[in-house]
């Protein structure tokens, strides 16, 4: 009890607030792209990282690359082969829609209409073919075809199949109370199996159900029979009553749907609560798998210092931080995510100690603070100044034993150099960078570069950082 | 002979690194003694690698660590009474040593001096000042290899 009383007390708000933005994000998914071929591929996708988790966590390692190569092409082509699907998708709701709103199938089709106008196409022996999609995506099935989005009416659907129409050959799709395309031309049948006397607007039928859900009604123009093509069947059909029954079963019907919407409603209820659960798994997964322990060293950020001081020493450039949690949480840190800041607001000039607690670091989420070494930090804060100091020539090396180095003139003599107050008061000569003497055997002139030190000292504007070293050199008087 | 006894009775200083190295003034031999009222005058002063007299032998501002002692000489003319001197020898900016050295009236020649080390590498100063700490002179050189 205890240690589930300790449990619930280390969740944060955020973790809660993760998990469910998480679990609804997934969930709107689901919303959106159910039914969809998408969908189906996309759960074949999770089976694959889910089998690529299990493949790494028993050793496979051959195993959990392939599926892993695998599971990255496997997204990839999702969005290049179902563009179309996904785009119809996201275009065809708004973003309230895509959000929020829950898209029910309602049934409007006027399945009366329909049925009386097909019946009396058959009278008149018109041909005609009318397709009624199912959940399935046509775009990529049908081929040509043009937009039309007019409401169903016997007189429409009279007028597209009429002999003189140049339309009337092709197929019209209907959705809802509406004629969304005309003209437009169905992938035929390669069966053997249809009847001979099974003419093109047939094989055309058969066509789209054998490879979609999409449901398909022909008019004869010879015979003047009626046939419904879903499935790999093709029927004929005998009466009104069969007809409204096939459609009523393919498109739904309104007595009927409080109870579909109520097997939707229960539908969406599994899950939304299968995505909770779900995100709920992977998030434990992630923030309390196996704990691993790292060391970062951190380089230490000084921030809201007085801008009239300067810093001109610290006892430490960076911190080494123990950091803990999660092996995904801890191979995920970036360096950038890590911070170490010292506010020097409260800073004196001089020197200054600071204690760095948890306060001064920032560490990327699910990320724990275990140590941090050192833990204080020297800091010596100094009033910048110029001051004219002399130069001097730091010889070093070896003069030729009969040789003797009588005179060196340094020009400028003086330079001005900016730095710390505290500093530069302790400093009453400027030395140049070493100037070997190997190399000398009569007198001379050389430009040789000042060496300031400590580095936070810089020649100030104005003054050279080189200087010239006029040298006289003598033979040595034997005693 | 008497002079050298004045110049031996003179004074001494002590040096560098905890090895003191004595400092003696040296009389000038044709100089008549100085009247008050007089500035104390810097002549000469410079760095070399032995005094044989009063002279200094190879002038120099390079000195090998080798060299059994560096020489700091300086010579004042007038000494308008006696007074201390100071020879202040600084590696970089930390203050190693300081010689107080006496001068005599009417002129005066002294001497500090210190045995460089493996660690003396570097540059050197040695500043020169009176009893007040003004600063008369800045001799540089560096000790090497």
């Amino acid at each position: 009890m205890e240690k589930l009383f300790l449990f619930l007390s280390s969740i944060r708000w955020q973790d809660l607030v993760d998990i469910v933005l998480n679990s609804y994000i997934l969930f709107r998914l689901y919303v959106l792209f159910r039914g969809t071929h998408v969908f189906r591929v996309l759960m074949w996708i999770a089976l694959l990282w889910f089998s690529q988790r299990i493949a790494v966590a028993i050793g496979l390692i051959l195993t959990s690359w392939a599926i892993q190569g695998i599971t990255a092409a496997a997204a990839f082509i999702i969005i290049v082969v179902f563009r179309n699907e996904i785009r119809s998708v996201l275009q065809a709701r708004n973003l309230k829609n895509i959000f929020w709103g829950v898209p029910y199938q309602t049934t409007k089709t006027p399945i009366e209409t329909i049925v009386e106008t097909v019946f009396e196409l058959a009278e008149k022996r018109v041909g005609a073919i009318l397709v009624f999609p199912g959940t399935d995506s046509l775009d990529e099935m049908i081929q040509g075809g043009i937009r039309w989005d007019g409401l169903v009416s016997r007189e429409m659907i009279t007028s597209i199949f009429w002999h003189d129409n140049p339309v009337h050959d092709g197929a019209v799709i209907i959705e809802g109370n509406r004629i969304k395309k005309v003209g437009a031309v169905l992938p035929l049948s390669r069966r053997n199996d249809l009847p001979t006397y099974y003419g093109t607007r047939h094989r055309a039928a058969a066509g789209l159900s054998e490879i979609t859900d999409a449901l398909v009604l022909v008019v004869s123009e010879e015979r003047g029979s009626i046939a419904l093509a879903k499935g790999s069947g093709v029927l004929t059909v005998h009466g009104r009553k069969g007809l409204v029954k096939a459609l009523e079963e393919h498109v739904g019907f309104r007595q009927r749907q409080w109870g579909v919407r109520k097997k939707e409603r229960r539908e969406l209820i599994i899950a939304s609560l299968a995505s909770l659960a779900l995100i709920t798994a992977v998030w434990f997964s992630f923030t309390r798998g196996q704990e691993s322990l790292v060391a970062f060293d951190v380089p230490v950020e000084y921030v809201n210092r007085d801008p009239g001081t300067q810093i001109v020493d610290t006892s430490v450039n960076s911190v080494r931080l123990g950091l803990s949690g999660s092996g995904a949480f801890i191979k995920s840190i970036r360096p950038e995510q890590v911070k170490v800041r010292l506010d020097l607001s409260n800073a004196v000039v001089g020197r200054n100690s600071f204690t760095i607690t948890a306060e001064n670091i920032a560490l990327p989420p699910g990320v724990i603070l275990r140590k941090v070494k050192p833990s204080i930090v020297e800091i010596t804060l100094d009033v910048p100044t110029e001051k004219l100091l002399p130069v001097q020539v730091d010889w070093s090396g070896r003069l030729r034993h009969d040789l003797i180095l009588t005179n060196a003139k340094v020009t400028p003599g003086n330079v001005k150099v900016r730095g710390g107050k505290t500093i530069l008061q302790g400093i009453s000569t400027v030395y140049t960078e070493k100037v070997g003497l190997g190399q000398i055997e009569k007198s001379g002139s050389l430009k040789v570069k000042l060496a300031l030190s400590p580095a936070t000292l810089k020649v100030a504007p104005g003054s050279k950082d080189t200087v010239t070293v006029d040298y006289l050199v003598r033979i040595r008087e034997r005693e | 002979m008497y002079i050298k006894n004045c110049l031996l009775s003179c004074m001494l200083c002590w040096l560098v690194f905890g090895v003191s190295s004595g400092a003696f003034a040296q009389k000038d031999e044709n100089v008549p003694a100085g009247s008050t009222g007089k500035k104390l005058t810097l002549t000469e002063a410079g760095l070399c690698e032995d005094l044989k007299g009063n002279k200094p032998i190879n002038r120099s501002v390079v000195f090998s660590k080798n060299l059994e002692k560096i020489y700091c000489f300086t010579s004042f003319d007038p000494v308008p009474e006696e007074m201390p001197i100071f020879h202040k020898w600084f590696q970089r900016d930390v203050l190693k040593a300081t010689a107080k050295l006496v001068l005599k009236p009417p002129r005066w020649t002294t001497f500090s001096s210190m045995r460089p080390k493996d660690r003396d590498q570097g540059p050197w100063r040695v500043e020169i000042t009176d009893q007040k700490g003004r600063l008369l002179k800045i001799l540089r050189f560096s000790v090497t290899d």
